[in-house]
């Protein structure tokens, strides 16, 4: 229990622990946890691949990783294949993958391998290296760190091949764009260079925050008529810190469109977004957003000019734990990553801890727009011991090989996770404290109540509440509160509330007692609540009876139809219980009926006959009735009559109703009526 | 010969929602219109001067807007860092902002930047966060004149145009000091529950609004300082302004959103005479206006009963369009019918469908207690008329058993309600003596009611 729940509240998972699913196939997803250790794992059977454990780890994290190209890759085998013979057969593999830590330093790291493949280090950045990005064609590498500068590097020979000023203030993203000829940076502002004279080409300003993420949406431009000179037309996506929205971006061809073209609400700050790009007009840009609140996002946009509405998400992905019992509510389990399979219509989703993340591939419905999936992830939830491999090497996989690592399904250790490096992540968090926007103070008021609410089930946060909601008179606030059907709850509600929202209390319920008898007869449970609990203060007010007041005419009037409203009742109960009477024995009498006549016809023809017209009789005057009452003008003195009758009982009724004091009279009078109505 | 005279509709005010001037006024708002912001709303001044427009804070940026387009007429970024609080002078020519790293900017509206200044007039008292003490300076001799404590961190803070009284917003509080007595705390109010942020006066004086984290904007009046009227906004408000005669409210929210309402406007057509006459036409002294005598117009249902098509007359108001929407003139109806003694005609002769559908407003109905009476009465009709001919459809059949369990459910109700009112009724008697014979009275004779009930 304690196990699964602690998923959530994580210490481990802020926002943008580094990771990746890796290019084409997404056969692997490398994630680098806080505790410096570089994971990958793959995703078809949800197991551990590599593990490895940078030398420097403790002294600089890694901070942002990113796969190399496959087709990069493909090229460089040939090369590889002369140091070592192993790699034979794995060129179509996913190999190299860069990573960059808090120090400044950038390591290529070789999953064939299993070991460092070369450092990154001279004459590059020296301080927190932000971005990473591979470039697709040329084997170059790209990053960006917070000593504003960005560097792009030759890999074959680990040399710097150019290192340029980017911004004034740290940069914090990058991409390039899908022909390989511009480079877009974020810092400050979004900048687009041009990669080869590493001149500025655009500006894009409008995010007030850190952009943390930057991708190209589209890979051709939407308007064909015109010429495509590679970027003209292109559109591409970002999203900042502490921003609920991704904003997507033109690249035109004049200079004067500053704003963002559209862009997306989420629920929370975007920690993971992967899109499937489009090819053609017609086919829409499907994105995954993941939200440090741990949901997923799917948006599905035809790209088109300018949208000034946020676009809202299509479909809504989350994770909980299946409620076992009465005990264990069920419990939001973090998504981690989300990447789009190769065929666009699934997605593999990545949840849980960032120790032992699931890894699931979900069909994608996009008729739904919200999905939670019930998943249990407290038998698969990993201790790690301290002692395990730090580097689990596996040159060559052959299907039938196992790896055992600690926390497969199956191995059910009981040691819990030992607490990680708890100084780098205070060391995160001062750097997140900086700037304490509204927004988090907000996050934080929020986090406290639902404490509350966790150590005392509601009778705590009840009285609270009702308290609030009478104050500011905020009409969901007492629905919930005053909809509650649990007596005990009330009781214990009123109990304790504060004696100043009593005479409040008792007007909200003056108010809601006029309604429906579903709904009031709830309040008067209150009220009566009230009326207990809190006697001995009410009657010290010496305004009582003008507070009061009201309440008490209301419900004087209200029960002044009790009489008449009983005799309807009885009327009714009668009624039905004929109704189904009737309907029972018209079922059964029929045959009856028949065996009495052939019975008497044996005896008296006559008779019969005559007991037989009676009968059609009887229902002719009834037909007759109907016929007469639908015509206008009724002539029947029977029913005039009876109509009268009515009347004048109703006008002694309503007499009564009138000289209320003399109730009594009324109900002596009113027993000899009952029975002469009842004849 | 006497005329018809119609059907007295009577009205039945609902109790406790009471529709006030303040209420009509403030309801009378076009939907919003909504403008997405780069960031959190934290400030929205309106420019005093025409065309009026206003500027709006939203995290390194100002915008100013115009009345009427949603798109900003003029932007500001120059700032470094998030920007705060920028207000119009005012005359509505120059701008002063606030920002993060501690410099107050002032620029020119026509666009020209002026560069750095310090302040003209006290405009920036959000520009920090946290003033435990809310400070009012004498832009003269630039000392603090009057210091009050207002015990949250203050949020916001209003002068009123006399100069007499300021408001101060901080926590869940607003409160009023009075100046001139040397900073006397007139009024604490307490009416949110969470962090009032804003706060703006009405173009009147008459009125104060205040904006909260609690999603609310409530309007007091100045002289009772009593809520006269809440509008509910989608998300947490921290920025709030009215314009001139209050034709819009602009309020900024945390989620970056900008909702701007607009007033109907309120037109009056010149009167028929006008058209006449013309505009300038004045009454000679010996002239005689006279009225032509206004025609009455009888409704339908009216119509029907004046030639007593009373069936008629009930068939038209237990149409949909009238039963839902004013059951308060079929009940009137009813009663009518009831009156003149043919009520029982009336809802006699109806087929499945019609009975069904009188049967349908008992059910909306009868539980409300301005209609029971009444509607008690028919309810007995119907069963009297129709208890012949029952169980022949089964529509109606369940309709009825609807209706039964509709008044068990009431009667239930009916009961709990007079046990509690045997409650108030002891509450009262203990509270006085003189009180209590009276109410005593009442208490008996309810509870022989309640006793001989359950006795029968």
């Amino acid at each position: 229990m304690a196990a699964g729940g602690g998923g959530v509240a994580d210490p481990l998972s802020p926002a943008g622990v580094p990771c990746a699913f890796s290019p084409q196939s997404q056969a692997y997803f490398a994630l680098a946890s806080t505790d410096g250790h570089l994971r990958v794992w793959e995703t078809a059977n949800n197991r551990l691949h590599q593990e490895y454990v940078p030398s420097a780890h403790l002294s600089g994290t890694c901070t942002c990783l990113a796969w190399a190209p496959a087709r990069l890759q493909a090229k460089e085998g040939p090369q590889r294949k002369k140091r070592k013979s192993e790699a034979i057969g794995t060129s179509n593999q996913a190999d190299l993958l860069a990573l960059g830590t808090a120090v400044g330093s950038i390591l290529l790291y070789s999953t064939v391998k299993g070991e460092l493949h070369s450092k990154l280090i001279s004459g590059g950045h020296d301080n927190r290296v932000n971005c990473i990005q591979w470039h697709q064609d040329n084997g170059c590498l790209y990053s960006c760190s917070d000593d504003k500068h960005i560097v792009e590097w030759n890999t074959q020979t680990c040399k710097v091949k150019c290192k340029w000023k980017g911004d004034n203030s740290s940069v914090s993203s990058l991409c390039i764009s899908p022909d390989g000829k511009m480079l877009l940076s974020a810092g400050r502002t979004i900048k687009l260079w041009v990669l080869e004279t590493k001149e500025v080409y655009r500006h894009f300003t409008g995010h007030a925050t850190p952009v943390s993420s930057l991708t190209f949406t589209t890979i051709r431009p939407p308007n064909e008529s015109q010429p495509f000179d590679g970027i003209t037309g292109l559109y591409f996506l970002s999203g900042a810190v502490h921003d609920r929205l991704l904003n997507v971006w033109q690249v035109r061809s004049e200079n004067k469109e500053k704003n963002a073209v559209m862009s997306f609400t989420v629920t929370d700050e975007p920690v993971f977004i992967d899109l499937t790009l489009s090819e053609n007009k017609e086919e829409p840009v499907k994105l995954a957003v993941v939200c440090k609140d741990g949901q997923v996002h799917l948006f599905e946009h035809i790209l088109n000019g300018y949208c000034k509405k946020p676009l809202t998400s299509n479909c809504t992905i989350q994770i909980a734990t299946p409620g076992k019992g009465k005990k264990s509510t069920p419990k939001p389990i973090p998504i981690l990553a989300a990447g789009f399979c190769s065929d666009k219509m699934s997605l593999l989703l990545v949840y849980g801890n960032w120790f032992q993340p699931t890894i699931e591939r979900v069909a994608l419905n996009s008729k739904e727009p919200h999905m939670c999936l019930i998943r249990d992830i407290s038998n698969c939830w990993a201790p790690k011991v301290e002692t395990a491999i730090t580097k689990v090497r596996t040159p060559v996989m052959n299907s039938e090989a196992k790896v055992l690592v600690p926390g497969i399904p199956g191995h059910h250790a009981a040691v819990r996770p030992a607490p990680p490096q708890t100084k780098e992540v205070e060391s995160k968090r001062k750097l997140g404290e900086k700037e304490v926007s509204i927004e988090e103070r907000l996050g934080a008021l929020d986090i406290a109540t639902k404490k509350e609410k966790d150590d005392l089930p509601q009778t705590n946060s009840f009285p609270v509440l009702l308290t609030q909601g009478l104050e500011s008179n905020d009409f969901e606030i007492l629905n919930k509160v005053l909809q509650t059907r649990n007596l005990n709850l009330i009781k214990r509600t009123v109990l304790r509330m504060p004696l100043h929202a009593v005479i409040p209390l008792l007007q909200e319920l003056t108010k809601r007692l006029q309604g429906h008898p579903n709904s009031a007869i709830l309040m008067v449970q209150w009220l009566k609540c009230v009326l207990t609990v809190h006697a001995s203060y009410l009657s010290t007010l010496p305004d009582l009876v003008p507070q009061l007041g009201t309440l008490y005419q209301l419900m004087e009037s209200r029960v002044k139809t009790f009489q008449k409203l009983s005799h309807l009742h009885g009327k009714l109960i009668l009624l039905i219980t004929q109704v189904t009477a009737s309907e029972k024995t018209k079922e059964t009498t029929c045959p009856a009926q028949k065996a009495k006549l052939v019975y008497e016809e044996g005896k008296d023809l006559g008779h019969a006959f005559l007991a037989y017209c009676f009968h059609q009789d009887n229902w002719d005057e009834d037909e007759d009735e109907k016929a007469s009452e639908k015509d206008e003008d009724v002539d029947e003195e029977n029913e005039e009559e009876e109509g009268d009758d009515e009347d004048k009982d109703e006008e002694n009724g309503e007499d009564r109703d009138v000289a209320s004091e003399k109730e009594l009279n009324g109900d002596s009078d009113l027993d000899p009526e009952n029975e002469s109505e009842e004849e | 010969m006497a005329g018809y005279k119609p059907v007295a509709i009577q009205t039945y005010p609902v109790l406790g929602e009471k529709i006030t001037q303040d209420t009509l006024y403030w309801n009378n708002y076009k939907t919003p219109v909504q403008i997405k912001e780069f960031g959190a709303v934290s400030k929205v001044d309106f420019s005093s001067q025409p065309p009026y427009n206003y500027a709006v804070t939203a995290s390194s940026r100002i915008h100013i807007y115009g009345r009427y387009s949603q798109e900003p007429i003029k932007t500001f970024s120059r700032f470094k860092d998030t920007a705060y609080c920028a207000t119009f002078r005012q005359d509505g020519r120059l701008l002063v902002a606030g920002s993060e790293d501690g410099g107050v900017q002032l620029f020119d509206i026509s666009g020209r930047f002026e560069g750095h200044t310090k302040a003209v007039h006290s405009v920036d008292f959000t520009a920090d966060k946290y003033h435990v003490v809310s400070g009012m300076f004498d832009a003269r001799t630039n000392q603090s004149v009057i210091s009050v404590e207002h015990g949250q961190p203050v949020e916001s803070v209003l002068l009123f145009p006399s100069g007499g009284l300021l408001v101060s917003a901080g926590g869940r509080y607003v409160k009023v000091w009075d100046m001139l007595k040397g900073g006397q705390l007139l009024v604490s109010l307490k009416n949110h529950h969470k962090t009032v942020t804003c706060l703006c006066l009405s173009s009147s004086g008459q009125r104060l609004l205040s904006g909260s984290l609690d999603r609310k904007v409530k309007v007091y009046s100045t002289t009772s300082y009593k809520v006269v009227h809440s509008f509910d906004y989608t998300a947490s408000i921290l920025s709030l302004a009215l314009a001139h005669e209050d034709e819009t409210i602009v309020v900024g929210m945390t989620n970056g959103i900008l909702t701007k309402k607009d007033l109907v406007p309120r037109r009056r057509r010149p009167a028929y005479r006008t058209f006449i006459k013309g505009k300038n036409y004045m009454k000679q002294q010996d002239d005689i206006l006279i009225n032509r005598p206004s025609k009455k117009h009888l409704e339908l249902y009216d119509r029907d009963l004046k030639n007593f098509r009373i069936s008629k007359a009930l068939d038209r108001v237990l149409e949909p369009t009238c039963s839902i929407k004013t059951p308060e003139v079929t009940v009137s109806i009813i009663k009518e019918l009831n009156r003149r003694g043919v009520l029982a005609n009336a809802l006699a002769g109806r087929d499945e469908k019609e009975i069904s559908r009188v049967l349908n407003f008992l059910i909306r109905n009868l539980s409300q207690p301005r209609f029971a009476p009444v509607l008690i009465n028919a309810a007995e009709i119907i069963i009297d008329i129709y208890l012949p001919v029952i169980g022949q459809s089964p529509v109606v059949d369940k309709k009825f058993l609807v209706l039964q369990g509709l008044v068990e459910k009431e009667i239930d109700y009916q009961r709990e309600l007079l046990e509690t009112l045997g409650m108030m009724d002891m509450l009262f008697a203990t509270m006085t003596r003189k009180e209590s014979t009276s109410v005593l009275q009442h208490n008996t004779s309810d509870e022989f009611l309640e006793n001989n009930k359950i006795e029968s």
